[in-house]
């Protein structure tokens, strides 16, 4: 039985690993190694191994104006945004509903919780037109408030589960001494709940990070594109592609999540399941 | 007041961005707007009677339906099968377990991309890899009967480590005394299966399946990257809703029919909340 167990996990974790290790292979390899029809594997021995793509990464490719380092400072910049400013409402938010009694809580919370499940192509088209009246499309400001929005159902869901499991009485000897509500919010619960805004910063910043539908629709240009819409314009000429500047540049983007995800994966279903599942 | 200074800043930005682009869009679905100009005017419900006589929306229907009864119910078994492999401790499960679990986090559509690499029906090394197994080496992103087909298998790629980590979390919460009784009445290991580890982790199970649900209905990513919005073999809703508002500019029609899609997405979710309130209230 363990025999067939392993077997099991060894398999999958083979297959499962094999596109990122082809990921890794890719980007130094010159292009002629990449589309050659025997599979060329193993560095020095197959190929001859080159970080070319990664120096090329700074150059425009072909029929572009900008490099993949502008749309990954766009993504960089959006995603880090966005995610302070849903912190930091969701956390305020998350408070209120954990600490006062307001009318209608849990149908308040539930629908908080169903803005998630909006499909972002059900409401585009009013965001577009909305944003076209307010100079917001092809702005990097329009996508941080979309996706700031976007990540409070998860924000506040998460932060009030951190919240709920810090005792009251803290912030009540606090109140006694003189505090006012604000003063025992931000030197009491902000503190106390501070690895529970990390781990909820950590999803926010992935789910921003990787979000396509708003940011290939509110950017008819390149200004303020991030790089999901930048590399799924690219499959209109997908023969051409240079595929070693495209396997650096994914593998630049997907390195930064990876080390998040070891971060927080004694987390991670608490993340996914808007703090429901808690171990 | 002050509840409502912690409260009311989130809320607020949820109706501004949320709720009324709803109600913007349901009166735009009565109306012939037209992304390339044009004078707007209401068209009463002809948009939804198109909607519901053209038979590219019973196509998409269909080819959504399929895929996420694919996707989900492959992910579900593969997931259950890794988690119930991986109980029990062995030398590197810790780095076994988050190796595993880092697909789920990539972003798809930088991934997808990739995977056309990977696809490629003469060097890629997906079919490589079937070839030194003695399999077929089909054409995976350009015949169409094979496409859909595709798009799951990454799907299956990214999401099955999320069934795996809930099936993982609902095989930890068996207590142990009730495996013990079972050794003592001398169960025989199928027997403790199918009365014991399935049945006291299907509530779990079925959270997993309904959130993953929710999410393949509003696929978008890997249709968008793998075979474009335009695909009749992989059209799924969304990349539809997509193709009529931007592809052909009609906003009138593609509101009606984003409209239609929200109503049968919220029906899924209200089943998805009213189980995860009762799912509260149990623990």
């Amino acid at each position: 039985m363990k025999i067939v167990r392993m077997a099991l996990i060894a398999l999958y974790f083979a297959v499962a690993t094999l596109p990122l290790a082809w990921l890794v292979i890719t980007s130094i390899k010159h292009r002629d190694d990449v589309i050659s029809t025997d599979a060329r594997v193993v560095p020095g021995v197959e190929f001859r191994p080159t970080l070319r793509a990664y120096a090329e990464l700074n150059e425009p490719v072909k029929g572009k104006n900008h490099s993949f380092l502008h749309f990954l400072l766009n993504s960089a910049l959006i995603a880090l945004a966005s995610t302070l400013a849903s912190v930091a409402l969701g956390t305020s938010c998350a408070y209120g509903f954990s600490r006062f009694r307001i009318a209608g809580a849990r149908d308040w919370l539930f629908f908080i919780l169903s803005t998630r499940f909006l499909p972002p192509l059900a409401v585009v088209v009013p965001v577009l037109l909305m944003f076209r009246e307010f100079d917001l499309t092809n702005t990097r400001l329009g996508l941080i408030l979309l996706y700031t929005s976007f990540n409070l159902s998860l924000s506040v869901w998460l932060m009030k589960g951190f919240i709920d499991e810090i005792p009251r009485a803290y912030e009540e000897a606090a109140l006694v001494d003189g505090y006012s509500r604000m003063q025992a919010f931000a030197r009491i619960i902000v503190p106390q709940a501070a690895g529970g805004m990390a781990v909820t910063a950590v999803f926010c910043l992935i789910s921003a990070w990787n979000e396509l539908g708003f940011a290939m629709t509110l950017n008819n240009d390149d200004a303020a594109k991030t790089v999901p819409p930048y590399f799924q314009g690219m499959i209109g000429k997908i023969e051409g592609l240079p595929w070693p500047q495209i396997a650096a540049g994914a593998l630049l983007y997907v390195v930064p999540i990876v080390v998040f995800t070891v971060l927080v994966r004694k987390h991670l279903l608490r993340g996914m399941t808007f703090g429901t599942i808690k171990a | 007041m002050l509840k409502y200074g912690f409260v009311g800043p989130a809320l607020l930005l949820l109706i501004a961005l949320n709720i009324f682009p709803l109600g913007y869009n349901i009166w735009l679905s009565f109306t012939n707007y037209d992304l390339s100009g044009g004078d707007v005017k209401s068209v009463g419900t002809r948009n939804y009677r198109e909607v519901f006589n053209e038979p590219r929306y019973a196509a998409a229907i269909r080819t959504t339906a399929l895929f996420v009864a694919a996707a989900v119910l492959i992910e579900l078994v593969l997931g259950y099968a890794l988690a119930l492999a991986l109980r029990g401790e062995f030398l590197g499960k810790g780095f076994v377990l988050t190796v595993l679990l880092v697909p789920m986090m990539l972003s798809p559509a930088v991934m997808g991309l990739f995977w056309h690499l990977i696809f490629k029906g003469d060097y890629g090394i997906f079919n490589q890899t079937l070839g030194a197994a003695g399999l077929p080496e089909p054409q995976w992103l350009t015949d169409p009967g094979l496409k859909l087909a595709a798009c799951v298998i990454v799907d299956v790629w990214m999401w099955t480590p999320f069934m795996m980590l809930i099936s993982l979390a609902a095989l930890n919460s068996i207590p142990r005394h009730i495996y013990e009784a079972a050794e003592i009445d001398r169960a025989g290991a199928w027997t403790v299966f199918r009365r014991i580890t399935l049945p006291l982790s299907a509530p779990l199970l079925l959270l997993a399946v309904l959130l993953r649900t929710t999410d393949a209905l509003k696929q978008f990513d890997y249709v968008m990257v793998l075979t474009g919005p335009n695909d009749a073999a992989t059209q799924t809703l969304s990349a539809l809703l997509y193709q009529t508002s931007f592809g052909s500019f009609r906003v009138g029609l593609g509101t009606a029919y984003g409209f239609v899609v929200l109503v049968a997405v919220i029906a899924v979710a209200t089943l998805f909340t009213r189980y995860l309130d009762r799912l509260q209230r149990s623990r």
